[in-house]
């Protein structure tokens, strides 16, 4: 078959644009419907104590308060982003007994009004007595520590607050090291950053007399929710139907039930009218979850050519009050090392553990920047002190197409060494390096550095809801519509999806309507993260659109009294080749196989999985089992200046190499970047969420500092074509969503190393810690 | 609650809103118009998600009280596109050049944007960039945006 791609590679604006541009897409903060309550959230002021008594009975009495919820309406179903034999849920969907962190739910009421639901939360009457917290990570682990929960079965040290627990490893560290000409332990540690999604964390919940919840939430896939809503509330899956919102942002941080989530729920079970709860900024802030700073400890082995032999980890990760994905991250972070470099010899400990303060989650690359930045800042401490440059030592150690991880997994296609080259070239980055070191004192107090950091991620993974199935009908005036349950974030999953169908029919985009993210109508859905869409979603749609191809091929064959082989698709029509008047349009066709065909109007099914041939997911306690069929790989370089006088820093340009298997939207590829490099800066020089006790010092966007257009840099991306698309093929095409705020942050630190011979150990690169360097601080 | 009635234009027709006088514009906008294209992404002005303009200028509608708004002139992005649904040439440029990811922000920064427009049809990059400093955007790391506004001032020549 020709192979002439018009849709799939090409520059196509967004299927959602139109309804972006004008203002009409509803968001669920939009929502409103008839007779709906306002529902409002009564949080633990404190970060550790026990409920001793929870008085409603003045709020129950306050003009307009129509429901009031606490623990002991719920079936005391505990839920967790995990809940496997080995890590049993935790977390109860209102606190009982006991709260562990500042914004813990206790109770929850519906109202007429906003300010009638706020009233009642002030009338609600809570007695704690409070308990023993801990705060520091570290100090959690000692023993004796308060117990936030009581540490892990399955963990044998004498270690408090343990919530999970990952080891792996290959070859033999005790050799690998003994080989090393070269041996160096660091310790790096990054800090608590929020997501900052625009749209505020909302619900709107509305239980139907006979049975039914339907809900709308601002969330990164409806499959997962509908699940943990099902669970708590002791409802059927079918009686939940989760479906579509436009969702502004998400960035990891809508992926877990939330408390506004299954409050909102089971306040309308409870008035059997419509119930939404919408998050303030300042409770996003204060007590939703933010992303999970890790402590990283590495110890590196490696030959004198800059070979490495041998690399042990120790992760900790600050979890939280509950398990949450404090168990995944430290799972996660194994592969975002083993995905880059060859490691003959490995160790690897990581740690979940818990502390009084609010739960931790998933954020955008999911463990992978804090990773990077700590093993490539080490590999270019490690090839300054052997006399190497930084590019070398990379290549030296680069993965290679069709190499085999410890896991199992193929990598496949691999550009990382034609990423690292073009990178280095695009920025003459040999020519720069080293420079802003030997400057003379008169060049005034700006430095110039340039620094390079390399990032391996994986396009999807096995966990839950572990597919994505689709189906493609065809309607009757030739046009299609698309059933997928991808939830479009902002990332373009429904424009690269109809690519792919317009791609296989050689239909126009306008022609497709998409039906999304629904679990009641549409198939099954990975969700839209770690990052599957395109490569998961992507191979579904294609195959659907095959199925459904096949189909017109097949009446029309017959029809026109042709071989198939002699048939083309084109503008909604099959043409004998060479003979563009012997034709049937896709209408002709759909009625002609209705006729013909028992009644089938043409409807084409598709599903795909990460692994396929793989039944069971890779073990969070031991890394084994597959993982990904398709890795995506990038070589980044930052350049920054820096100012010796004040310690300021900015990132003044970057540039993303980056081997994405095939584009499928060019433009939606490259916003996917830019927005990686902004949020990466963000990450590098202003967000911190402060935090005393469990309690957020800044909880507000006037204090948190997020990119505004004045801090952002310049953003160049280089693609490196690693696999294509061909019509009626599988094909691995890779993530571009996260793997790229990892590689540009440790570029960063590298960056701001060889401008002022600086080494961060820690995020963010501060004034205070870029002077402290210099010994300007003390 | 005591309630106020305030008589502006709105999108060139003129209303009249009776709602409490502690209301913002942006609420009466969403609640009482119904019309939710302004979003509220933090309450405090500092997101720029209600961006709106009145009386040709862009405004955050969340810190404005609806007691200022008699007699002014209010446009926001329901009031661009034509009567016949052509879309303004920013709104036409931001679809172009993929200067929307998860849209929220959009709103905003095509007001922005098109007060700057108004006054300015032929900004500069720098002049862009001033002008949607009090817009946030988390997904696009703002370069697709000043592209769009960067087409839409060369379109609108």
């Amino acid at each position: 078959m020709e192979n002439k791609l018009d849709y799939v590679g090409q520059r196509i604006p967004r299927k959602d644009g139109p309804v972006k541009v004008t203002g009409r897409a509803k968001y669920t903060v939009d929502v409103q419907l008839p007779g709906m309550l306002v529902g409002r959230i009564l949080r633990s002021p404190h970060p550790h104590a026990k409920i001793l008594n929870i008085d409603v009975s003045r709020a129950e009495r306050l003009k307009g308060v129509k429901a009031i919820i606490t623990s002991d309406d719920t079936i005391g179903v505990k839920h967790a982003f995990v809940d496997t034999p080995r890590y049993p849920a935790d977390e109860p969907p209102i606190a009982k007994d006991r709260v562990l962190f500042v914004g813990e739910a206790v109770a929850a009421v519906a109202a007429t009004d906003a300010d009638v639901a706020e009233e009642a939360l002030s009338l609600i009457k809570v007695d704690y007595e409070p308990l023993p917290a801990v705060f520091d990570v570290e100090e959690a682990m000692q023993p004796g520590a308060p117990e936030v929960h009581t540490s892990h079965p399955k963990v044998k040290e004498p270690l408090s607050n343990i919530a999970g627990k990952t080891e792996s490893g290959w070859g033999d560290i005790k050799t690998g090291f003994a080989q090393a000409d070269y041996v160096r332990e660091d310790r790096f540690e990054s800090h608590l950053r929020t997501h900052g999604y625009l749209e505020p964390q909302a619900t709107v919940a509305s239980y139907e007399p006979g049975g039914k919840l339907n809900v709308l939430t601002s969330s990164q896939g409806p499959f997962f929710k509908r699940a943990k809503l099902a669970q708590t509330l002791g409802l059927p899956f079918s009686r939940v139907r989760v479906h579509k919102a436009y969702v502004g942002g998400g960035f990891g941080g809508k992926i877990d039930l939330f408390y506004h989530e299954f409050c909102a729920a089971l306040l309308s079970m409870k008035t059997g009218r419509p119930v939404k709860i919408e998050a303030s900024r300042e409770e996003i802030f204060t007590a939703y979850r933010h992303g999970e700073p890790l402590i990283i400890e590495i110890k590196t082995g490696v030959k004198n050519d800059g070979t490495l032999v041998a690399q042990q980890f120790r992760v900790i990760n600050k979890s939280g009050a509950y398990r949450g994905t404090g168990v995944v991250v430290i799972f996660l972070a194994w592969g975002f090392i083993i995905g880059a470099y060859r490691v003959p010899n490995f160790k690897y400990e990581g740690y979940a553990v818990y502390t009084n303060n609010p739960p931790r989650t998933a954020q955008r690359g999911h463990g992978c920047p804090q990773m990077r930045f700590a093993v490539e800042s080490q590999l270019d401490m490690i090839a300054e002190k052997l006399g190497i440059d930084p590019l070398e030592i990379r290549l030296k150690n680069a993965r290679q197409a069709g190499e085999i991880l410890p896991n199992g997994d193929n990598v496949y296609n691999c550009g990382l060494t034609e990423c690292i080259e073009k990178a280095a070239e695009h920025t003459e980055f040999k020519k720069k390096y080293g420079q802003a070191r030997s400057a003379s004192p008169s060049m005034g107090s700006i430095r110039r550095g340039i620094g390079i950091g390399v990032s391996a991620y994986i396009t999807g993974s096995l966990i839950y809801p572990n597919s994505s199935s689709t189906v493609i009908k065809m309607n009757d005036d030739g046009t299609v519509t698309l059933l997928t349950g991808a939830l479009d974030i902002g990332q373009g999953a429904e424009t690269i999806l109809c690519q792919i169908v317009a791609e296989e029919l050689k239909l126009p985009m306008e022609d497709i309507e998409v039906i999304a993210a629904d679990t009641e109508t549409t198939p099954v859905d990975i969700g839209s993260w770690i990052s599957g869409n395109a490569f998961v979603t992507g191979n579904a749609v294609r195959v659907a659109g095959t199925e459904v191809r096949e189909k017109l091929l097949s009446i029309a064959a017959e029809e026109l009294e042709a071989s198939l082989e002699d048939l083309v698709l084109k503008d909604k029509c099959v043409y004998v080749a060479g003979s563009p008047s012997h034709k049937l349009t896709y209408q002709q066709l759909v009625s002609l196989s209705i006729q013909k065909r028992d009644g089938d109007p043409i409807i084409g099914e598709g599903h795909w999985r990460t692994v396929r041939g793989e039944p069971y997911h890779p073990s969070l306690a031991t890394t084994k089992g597959r993982w990904s069929d398709s890795y995506a790989f990038g070589a980044q370089v930052a350049e920054v200046e820096v100012d010796i006088e004040t310690g300021q820093a900015r990132l003044i340009r970057a540039v993303t190499a980056h081997d994405c298997g095939f584009p499928i939207n060019p433009t939606l590829v490259e916003g996917q970047m830019d927005g990686q490099v902004s949020m990466a800066l963000g990450h590098a020089f202003m967000e911190e969420v402060l935090m005393k006790e469990g309690r957020t010092l800044n909880p507000s966007w006037l204090d948190y500092r997020m990119p505004t257009i004045h801090n952002t840099a310049k953003s160049e991306v280089i693609d490196v074509i690693t696999e294509r698309y061909e019509i009626g093929r599988p094909y691995r095409t890779k993530e571009v969503g996260e793997g790229y705020v990892s590689g540009i942050l440790a570029a960063i630190a590298n960056a701001v190393y060889d401008a002022v011979g600086v080494r961060l150990y820690t995020t963010p690169f501060t004034p205070e810690k870029i002077l402290q360097g210099l010994g300007k601080l003390k | 609650m005591k309630k106020v009635s305030v008589s502006f234009t709105l999108n060139g027709d003129s209303v009249k809103a009776e709602v409490p006088a502690t209301w913002t514009l942006l609420k009466t906008l969403r609640e009482y118009f119904e019309l939710t294209g302004a979003k509220e992404g933090c309450g405090v002005g500092e997101c720029g998600a209600c961006t709106v303009i009145m009386d040709g200028e862009a405004i955050n509608s969340c810190l404005c009280p609806i007691p200022e708004v008699e007699g002014r002139s209010v446009t926001t992005i329901e009031g661009l596109a034509d009567e016949d649904g052509s879309l303004h040439p920013l709104q036409d440029a931001f679809l172009k050049n993929n200067g929307v990811q998860c849209g929220f922000c959009t709103s905003g920064m095509i007001m922005s944007s098109k007060a700057l427009l108004d006054q300015n049809p032929d900004p500069t990059e720098d002049d862009i960039r001033t002008t949607i400093a009090g817009n946030f955007c988390r997904c696009t790391g703002y370069v697709q945006i000043v592209e769009s506004v960067e087409m839409a001032a060369k379109e609108g020549k």
